[in-house]
């Protein structure tokens, strides 16, 4: 009887014990041996007409991405015609000589993937996922879209019409319209600071010989780079671009040069953009910076990193974190072969924009005014380089990853060297990377939302601020604004 | 993050030709060679070792979600998932940041209708601590009332990110409002300013003391780990953790069928071309009848051939994007068809068109080859997901939280593939011909009514 009342007791006193430290430790237990990372480089190997074939194999799944990769983008849009190379990327799928539209997309989808093209900064696109039993029959169709495109005059009007509603919705966002303003802004009438996807202006300008003509010029194999991930080996690989893209014909002419004009320096006032009923305001800032061919491109990637990238970065724990202004903030080096921008961002409630725009200046200007502690820097760094490796995981990933490289004339090796060079960054390099390349002042700062709660306060720390109806935006000035200069 | 339910709805989307390619090669996804067991406390435990590459993820999945929001506390269940970063009594708030981003790692978190999910991925020599430390703050969460009152301003911020800033949050905030009656789903995930600003910090106790228990989680553990090794770890930290005596408040409240359609108008200050949302309830995502749905999803919206996209996008160029979506849950959940205007046609333009391709594809013959076509984007896409220790674990979550058991996870595929023609008509007929359709005309609100702000649901 004592005996069972003893246990029954002890057995209530462990529940008790457990419910309120059910951890059997009070601090986390140790960190084992690590495991690197192990990346291979890629294969390069080149064809006859100059087009280059790169492969990254890997086993385990029985997928490949396909992705040619042609070296020049939105950066040759024509003056006048912002947009177009996105939109030439666009119609590619859009008819061939042998296949329309709809037999294109139901060709690609019975393959089980899904033929995508596009066109950014330095780069245009065509690219596609499928099992390895598909890859053939999937890269005869990327082939047939990148090399006899159509340019079919009703499909042009099409697409030309979704461009257009599609830039309605996206201009409707205060995030996306003071992002794209901040630019323009920052950049003026030089090459980076026209919008990527157009205006409604520029895309009501195009002709199909426009577009002709920039497919003609660019799309070429010595201008292009054919990039196989996933389950395949090079000498496959070389096999199946060789039958596909081996007659693709490279022209006489030599290489269009790059038409990118720097961007001028020229230091503007604040702009607000009053968007009528916004339910935020988009917080955005932009300033011309490195190229990713600059000695201290790897400095320029950890500084974003401790500033602005990542959960942890500074600015989202200023501003999200400490201070609950808003659901996420960030900030980019997006070097490009020959420039870059930099830009931070946030979206917030509209009374709250003022504190935010503080916020991002004294964040900013801290990096540049300070070394940052080891420790810091030592997190930051890893958060990067996991980021990095965890860009290697999936074949869509990795194949855009080098697609990048390639797009920006960086050797893919550069995939094994990328971790090592971010882990040698010290905090003296990434203060005087700040200090170099991020004056306060050159910052080109945007705010977009309903101005009657924001433009007040905004005007105590800048006096100077313009304010811009939504209506009047024009992204083809560098103004901002119609009829301003 | 509140991540799921945003994402199927009004992106571009797919259509269909009768062009007939040859079938493709036949080719079968791997299966998911899963261990599970279940703890003395009620854990359930899903381990799958993978060595691709040297991380592994840690996930855990608790079976309470949005339809568990306390009366009066709309969105509070995705309120507290963004508190379970902050303190515990062992951790410093964000002290999982610490653990996980500054090692070369992720995390994050989702909160669904059905569910709640905690993810990371670490360098794999970090597996022990991330069990420890999702085991502490299992049993010892303990936030205090400035962190509480920072977290429900970002929370706050998100809703007016995710429904007052973006042109069509407004529609989809109102899906479910709209499309359930009883049920309480009906109350959506992110909730509204108001009854956030309602929530406290005893709220916080009692929901984690209510729903967040070893017998109401599942623990998932895939990558790069050795199994012996991570089985004494699990028991170690997970074990200890007792099993509360009183049961698991659960929603009962059954959807009432529908009785008679309904039409109801939405608008927003910022809306740059009309939109259109019809829904219908759909079965049980555990249903018989969920794997026909889903083909018949796939064919109507899965992809530019999808039928969706070549009726009102391409051929009519009627709507800048058209879709279909299946919204498979743990009750009955929702089929919608939705299409964002082109220039100068009208919800009611749409609404017409999208019925029409859902009546051809119920009632006019199949072709064989979009059958297949559908069938090997599913299965393409299913080795896409599952690349990573991310993607195969969050696989085996949905497979025991949607379908009630982990071995799903192999089995759903294979349903996938055996569904007919005849079962695609069969489902459509059911749950769309023959029920009542809720419609939703979205649309810019009349200019003396703009500003206002809208929190209200």
């Amino acid at each position: 009887m004592n005996g069972t009342l003893a246990a029954a007791l002890g057995v209530l006193a462990t529940l008790v014990a457990s419910a309120t430290a059910a951890q059997p430790f009070a601090t986390p237990p140790p960190v084992a041996a690590p495991r690197p990372v192990v990346i291979a480089a890629p294969v390069v190997q080149t064809l006859g007409n100059g087009l280059r074939v790169i492969v990254a194999q890997r086993k385990g799944t029985p997928l490949v991405t396909a992705l040619l990769v042609v070296r020049s983008g939105t950066e040759a849009d024509p003056a006048a015609l912002s947009g177009l190379a996105d939109l030439t990327a666009t119609l590619l799928t859009k008819g061939t000589a042998t296949l329309s539209a709809p037999q294109i997309a139901e060709a690609a989808e019975a393959l089980g993937g899904m033929l995508e093209s596009g066109a950014g900064w330095d780069r245009s696109y065509v690219s596609i996922t499928v099992t390895r039993p598909q890859l053939a029959r999937a890269l005869e169709l990327v082939a047939e879209v990148t090399r006899r495109p159509r340019f079919a005059g009703a499909e042009l009007e099409r697409a030309r019409k979704l461009a257009i509603d599609g830039l309605a919705v996206a201009l409707a966002q205060p995030g996306t319209l003071s992002q794209l303003a901040a630019t323009r802004a920052a950049f003026g009438a030089s090459t980076y600071g026209h919008p990527a996807h157009g205006t409604p202006a520029s895309l009501a300008r195009m002709r199909r010989a426009d577009v002709v003509l920039l497919h003609a010029r660019l799309y070429r194999p010595d201008n292009a780079a054919l990039i196989f991930v996933g389950d395949i080996d090079p000498a496959d690989a070389r096999a199946l671009a060789q039958a596909t893209f081996g007659r693709w014909p490279r022209p006489a002419a030599s290489r269009p040069p790059s038409a990118v004009t720097a961007a001028a320096p020229v230091v503007r006032a604040p702009v607000a953009i009053a968007m009528t009923g916004a339910g935020q305001a988009g917080v955005a800032f932009a300033a011309p910076t490195i190229a990713r061919s600059a000695p201290d491109y790897y400095p320029g990637v950890v500084a974003n990193t401790l500033l602005g990238a990542g959960y942890s970065s500074r600015l989202n724990q200023e501003i999200r974190i400490k201070r609950g202004l808003s659901y996420g903030v960030g900030s980019a080096v997006d070097a490009r072969r020959d420039g870059g921008v930099f830009r931070v961002s946030a979206q917030t409630k509209n009374e709250s924009a003022p504190e935010v725009v503080r916020v991002m200046l004294d964040e900013i200007a801290r990096v540049a005014a300070a070394p940052a502690a080891v420790d810091e820097l030592e997190a930051r760094k890893l958060a990067i380089i996991g980021a990095v490796s965890r860009r290697f995981e999936t074949t869509e990933d990795l194949a855009g990853t080098i697609a990048s490289l390639e797009a920006n004339g960086v050797d893919v090796a550069e995939l094994t060297r990328a971790i090592g060079r971010i882990a040698a960054v010290t905090p003296a390099d990434v203060q005087t990377f700040a200090k170099a390349h991020w004056p306060v002042s050159a910052l080109q700062i945007v705010v977009a939302g309903e101005a009657a709660q924001f433009v007040d306060a905004l005007r105590v720390a800048h006096p100077d601020v313009v304010l811009i109806p939504q209506k009047d935006i024009d992204l083809e000035r560098a103004a901002l604004s119609r009829g301003a200069k | 993050m509140f991540a799921r339910l945003l994402v199927a709805l009004l992106l571009v989307a797919g259509g269909a030709v009768s062009a007939a390619p040859a079938a493709p090669p036949k080719l079968d996804v791997p299966p998911l060679e899963f261990r599970e067991r279940v703890l003395g406390n009620g854990l359930r435990v899903v381990t799958l070792e993978d060595h691709a590459s040297p991380t592994v993820s840690v996930q855990v999945w608790y079976d309470v979600g949005g339809k568990d929001d306390p009366a009066g506390r709309s969105g509070f269940a995705h309120l507290f998932e963004h508190l379970m970063f902050k303190s515990t009594r062992y951790l410093k708030p964000e002290q999982f940041d610490r653990m996980t981003e500054d090692v070369g790692g992720m995390n994050n978190a989702s909160t669904g209708d059905d569910t709640t999910n905690y993810f990371e991925v670490v360098p794999s020599n970090h597996l022990e601590r991330l069990l420890w430390a999702e085991a502490e703050r299992l049993s010892n969460l303990n936030v205090d009332d400035a962190a509480f009152r920072s977290e429900r301003s970002v929370v706050q911020e998100e809703y007016r990110e995710r429904v007052l800033a973006s042109p069509y949050g407004r529609l989809h905030e109102a899906l479910a409002r709209r499309s359930y009656t009883e049920h309480p789903y009906r109350r959506g995930v992110i909730g509204n300013i108001d009854e956030l600003n309602a929530a406290s910090l005893d709220d916080v106790r009692a929901f984690h003391r209510t729903y967040y228990r070893p017998d109401n989680a599942i623990l998932i553990v895939t990558g790069d780990f050795d199994q012996k090794e991570v089985d004494a770890w699990i028991d170690r930290y997970f074990d200890p953790i007792p099993r509360p005596p009183m049961a698991i408040p659960r929603v009962t409240v059954v959807e009432p069928p529908r009785v008679r359609a309904a039409h109801f108008r939405e608008t927003g200050p910022n809306v740059p071309l009309p939109a259109v949302a019809i829904t219908w309830l759909a079965p049980s995502a555990r249903s018989a009848d969920a794997p026909a749905l889903q083909v018949a999803a796939a064919l109507l919206g899965n992809g530019e051939s999808a039928r969706m996209n070549q009726a009102l996008v391409y051929r009519a160029q009627i709507a800048q994007s058209a879709s279909f979506d299946v919204d498979l849950r743990v009750d009955n959940g929702l089929l919608i068809a939705s299409a964002i205007a082109a220039r100068r046609s009208t919800p009611a333009t749409l609404a017409r068109a999208l019925r029409k391709e859902i009546d051809r594809l119920a009632q006019s013959p199949v072709p064989a080859a979009e059958l297949a076509k559908v069938k090997t984007q599913l299965l393409t896409h299913a080795l896409i997901e599952r690349q990573t220790p991310l993607g195969k674990g969050m696989a085996l979550g949905d497979a025991i939280v949607s379908l009630g058991d982990a071995r799903r996870v192999n089995e759903e595929l294979a349903q996938l593939q055996a569904v007919t023609a005849a079962d695609v008509q069969r489902v459509l007929r059911t749950y769309v011909l023959d029920a009542p359709e809720v419609t939703i005309e979205y649309t810019q609100q009349a200019a003396a009514a703009s500003g206002k702000d809208g929190t209200k649901p």
